[in-house]
């Protein structure tokens, strides 16, 4: 039994940090089967079932239908008030990215001894290498409906890899569906004195890098199949990275800024047979309508709703530019469902899932069909990334990524209840009163925590808050550990911390009420085991 | 077969003639009684210019009106050709240097075309009906330029004055030798203008070796077609789009306008241009161009100059508002030209300059704004002058266009008015008092 045998080893970290002896529950977590009766099943693969069974087991969704036999080893979910719709997928984001900060290194720039990175060409860097999983991001996804997601850097000309997660597991081996899948082309060229750092100097350099990586995979190929009578091409990293995607074995992904991006990119596609995506940043798919019919062109659409500053409105003045944001680009995506251009919802441009979700409330406000909307987040990225047979509707044999909502999903006020990603379950409840208050406390400085139970123990924390943002380091007897992305409200806050002790990751969730110079809360590991703690703040 | 595909020919044109399709064809408009600036004779006062499609049919006096014409009446307002900006960055997207690397002839603004970019409506507010727009003066060989007609709401493609030659931008002096550049970044190759031009022979050789590598290849590629599989065929040389730009200027494919301000750099380029056979039309701004007039008739380089504008850096001193005139008068071909968007829209103003500082005809300092500019951009046989068979590029103006008082009424590219003062006018007067309508709306939406 592998489960098990994991959970132990989790189970024994978790004491050594914390001393403490955790009980172990009932076999309820273990579970691997269940089973929602009665709900509404919104299956995207037929009509939907207004009365319906859906099996879950180890992972998959083992049976969907009106009348089909409730396994006994299932856990029932009774879905009488609940509709089950297929996970949301986020068709392009890069907010789950944590790329490494370099410090500018003013020595270097200033000799003109510019990286590759300088210059915004990082083809081999991969999404996956710096993706930033956790139990706190997954719920922030989830309580709007998200259980996967597609990853990649969006800075410079190369961008990166791309990389597919389901939001099941903090362990990105566990939670990965597809890794390198796309490349990223970007229009922003660099800011320093090198090559290319103008918007012509990069279409000039992706046309030479585009040859130049198809030149260099058939003269390496020619070369390991003749190698007699011909001189073998000089090794390049980047090229060797690139070639895969200007060959058109993989799909890359236009970044464009606006709708002359989008031309402009048509055309390079055409000019160099790639397989591509158009993701539409600036939001101007719109006007390019009759060139990405004919291209037959796939858009990964954004719903900032932003007029990019090239656009006539941005350049006509502020009154020009705020009606246009209001009346014209939010009904970009209903234009491109009007026009029947397949598209996919995409998070990049927009800061959270919440604002993703609001934007897309926004586009159906502005003429999309919610079934339309639905498929955007489906169906189609499902589609786009090659992992129809596996995601985008609720079919027997496909990933058990579904969401069960009261009510319905694409809604002002979503209430999702349960998401089941990769088959795990994961339960959503409602917000707590205090949630999204502003902070009524101030908890910047040194703290002195107890975590109670078995033998106690005396850690110390540093706070910084900015606001409601909260962040800091933690010191404890086996190492330093850092968090970010914590959040005060009211006089209540929380933060998620990832320890890594022997190889193993642990995700910690501190949660606690203020009072004074004195705080009282619980810390939890993976939903089950709980500790309370206390703190107190060193003065000075 | 013959009378059958006749049939179906004359079907498709009337059906395309009834659906519409072939407007270009059947529009005519009549422009009556205007004080014609032909540029190419003599000024016609109360003269009509017939306009069919995108072309000039007639000019000359009392012209019926075909049926079905639509008839403006410009009341003896006059006319003139529209005016061409032959040194503009107008409607490039992003900087238009390339500061990453030392010559970028493989940098092109076609890439990069705003179509959107509202510069090209206030061009045409001021007359402008053509420009050369380019890359600018960083590098001494620096990206390729493209010549557009203002066709303001068109798409990229669309704007692209498509018979115009490519042309090459390069600059000498101080800006690619970088010394008005501070801060970061390393100091560059070249540092001097003997390092300008050597970095510009420099790789005239290499593109010739690049060339010759090709050449080679092609001939074992044609020798191993040849053997009938008894040779492999080669491995074709890696391509290199930056020796590829410098092989367009040496074949003569692009057009050279160079960025130059003091004299002896000029002679100098002249020279290397005529020992590697490059097709160098045109140096930009050339303020000491009147002292070398004799060499620039003989190498038939124009000037592509200001007015009155100068003495923003040391190399921008010894000239004076007689300059333009001056080459004018030996014989260069002499364009005034904006470099800027705001310049742009009152070129008629510095063309007058050279009439009141410099002595030239009125004729001649209008040519510098139209027939000058269309013969270094390549592309007089089609705009520049008012005459049968030339495109319907024209500008009405309130008084004489020299007049220091005119104001441009209206701009008509390709027969297509794309700038009406009196509509536009009126438009903003509607939207105005929509928006005041609106208002009061908002705020009683506010209360409720």
């Amino acid at each position: 039994m592998p489960h098990r045998t994991r959970y132990r080893l989790f189970l024994f970290f978790l004491s050594l940090i914390f001393l403490v002896s955790l009980p172990l529950r009932s076999g309820q977590d273990l579970h691997h089967v269940w089973a929602v009766k009665d709900a509404r099943i919104v299956t995207l693969a037929g009509p939907p079932i207004e009365k319906g069974i859906l099996v879950i087991r180890d992972g998959l969704i083992e049976a969907v239908g009106a009348a089909i036999p409730i396994p006994k080893d299932a856990e029932v979910i009774d879905g009488a008030k609940l509709t089950v719709y297929p996970g949301l997928m986020d068709g392009l984001g890069q907010s789950l990215l944590k790329l490494p900060e370099e410090k500018m290194d003013m020595t270097r720039i200033s000799s003109g001894d510019f990286t590759d990175k300088d210059r915004g060409i990082t083809p081999g860097l991969a999404a996956f290498d710096h993706v930033n999983l956790g139990k706190a991001v997954f719920e922030k996804y989830h309580k709007l409906g998200f259980v996967a997601g597609h990853v990649m850097p969006d800075r410079g000309v190369f961008t990166g890899r791309s990389a597919l997660f389901s939001f099941s597991d903090p362990d990105k081996n566990k939670a990965l569906l597809l890794k390198d899948v796309c490349l990223g082309i970007g229009f922003s060229p660099s800011n320093f004195l090198v090559y290319p750092n103008s918007l012509m100097g990069v279409h000039a350099y992706l046309k030479q890098a585009l040859t130049d990586a198809v030149y260099f995979d058939q003269a390496s190929s020619r070369w390991l199949k003749e190698m007699k009578g011909l001189t073998r091409p000089e090794h390049s990293p980047n090229l060797e990275a690139l070639a895969g995607y200007a060959t058109a074995a993989k799909p890359v992904i236009f970044l464009c800024r606006n709708q002359h991006d989008v031309r402009r990119s048509l055309s390079l596609a055409a000019e160099y047979k790639l397989n591509y995506f158009i993701a539409d940043l600036g939001g101007e798919a719109f006007e390019v309508i009759p060139e990405l019919k004919m291209a037959k062109a796939r858009v990964l659409c954004t719903v900032a709703f932003k007029a990019p500053g090239s656009s006539l409105p941005a350049q006509k003045g502020k009154a020009e530019r705020e009606r246009a944001e209001k009346e014209i680009y939010p009904k970009n995506p209903a234009r491109l469902a009007e026009a029947a251009i397949p598209f996919a919802f995409s998070s990049l441009g927009t800061d959270d899932p919440k604002a993703f979700a609001e934007g897309i409330q926004k586009a159906i406000e502005a003429g999309l069909s919610k079934e339309q909307a639905l498929e955007a987040l489906t169906k189609t990225p499902a589609t786009f990334l090659g992992l129809d047979r596996a995601l985008g509707t609720i079919e027997a044999g496909k990933i058990a990524n579904v969401v069960l909502v009261e009510g319905e999903l694409l809604v002002k006020e979503t209430k999702v209840r349960y998401v089941f990603a990769d088959g795990n379950r994961f339960e959503l409840k409602e917000a707590k009163p205090g949630e999204g208050e502003k902070p009524t406390v101030n908890v910047s400085g040194k703290w002195e925590m107890t975590i109670e139970g078995g033998m106690g123990m005396k850690l110390t924390v540093d706070f910084v808050q900015e606001e409601a943002a909260l962040s800091g380091k933690m010191t404890t007897p086996f190492g330093v550990f850092d968090f970010t992305g914590g959040a005060v409200s009211g006089n209540n806050l929380s933060f998620e911390m990832n320890v890594s002790v022997g190889g193993q990751d642990i995700d910690l969730f501190f949660s606690a009420t203020v009072e004074g110079e004195r705080m009282r809360g619980s810390v939890v590991q993976g939903g089950a085991e709980t500790s309370e703690f206390t703190a107190k703040r060193i003065p000075g | 077969m013959k009378p059958r595909i006749a049939a179906i020919g004359i079907c498709a044109a009337l059906l395309l003639s009834l659906s519409g399709w072939l407007p270009a064809a059947e529009t005519a408009i009549l422009l009556k009684n205007g004080q014609i600036i032909t540029v190419s004779g003599e000024t016609i006062t109360g003269g009509d210019i017939l306009v069919q499609g995108t072309k000039i049919v007639k000019v000359g006096k009392g012209l019926p009106a075909p049926a079905g014409a639509e008839v403006i009446d410009l009341g003896g307002r006059w006319i003139m050709p529209g005016s061409i900006d032959s040194h503009s960055h107008i409607a490039v997207e992003g900087e238009v240097n390339e500061m990453g690397a030392l010559l970028t002839p493989e940098v092109d603004c076609k890439d990069v075309i705003n179509p959107q970019d509202i510069n090209i409506f206030y061009a045409l507010t001021g007359g402008v009906t053509s420009v050369h727009t380019m890359h600018g003066s960083a590098n001494p060989i620096g990206g390729r330029g493209i010549s557009l007609k203002l066709r303001w709401g068109k798409s990229a493609e669309e704007l692209i004055f498509v018979e115009a030659p490519l042309t090459s931008k390069w600059a000498l002096g101080e800006n690619p030798k970088r010394s008005n550049m501070t801060g970061a970044g390393p100091a560059r190759y070249p540092r001097t203008r003997m390092g300008v031009e050597e970095s510009i022979r420099d790789e005239f050789e290499k593109a010739k070796d690049y060339m010759r590598t090709w050449a080679e290849y092609e001939k074992k590629a044609k020798a191993a077609r040849e053997s009938k599989g008894k040779n492999p065929p080669p491995l074709p040389p890696k391509k290199d789009f930056r020796l590829e730009g410098i092989a367009d200027i040496l074949s003569g494919r692009l057009w050279v306008r160079c960025h130059a301000y003091q004299s002896e750099e000029m002679l100098s380029i002249m020279r290397l241009c005529r020992e590697y056979g490059v097709k160098l039309v045109c140096f930009e701004h050339g303020l000491e161009g009147y002292r070398i007039t004799n060499e620039l008739v003989q190498y038939g380089v124009g000037v592509s100059t200001f007015a009155d504008f100068w003495g923003y850096k040391w190399e921008a001193y010894n000239t004076m508002p007689q300059a333009a005139a001056l080459c004018a008068k030996r014989g260069v071909l002499v364009a005034i030209s904006s470099d800027d968007s705001e310049r742009m829209r009152h070129l008629f103003n510095d063309a007058a300059k050279t009439v009141r500082f410099g002595g030239v005809t009125e004729d001649e300092a209008l040519r510098m704004l139209t027939i000058n500019p269309a013969k270094i951009m390549g592309v007089d046989r089609w705009v520049g002058t008012i005459e049968p068979g030339k495109d319907a590029d024209l500008a009405v103006f309130n008084r004489h266009p020299l007049d220091p008082f005119t104001v441009c009424e209206m701009t008509m590219v390709d027969g297509t008015v794309y700038f009406d003062r009196a509509k536009y006018r009126e438009e903003r007067k509607k939207t105005e008092e929509e928006e005041k309508k609106k208002e009061p709306e908002k705020k009683d939406g506010g209360e409720v």
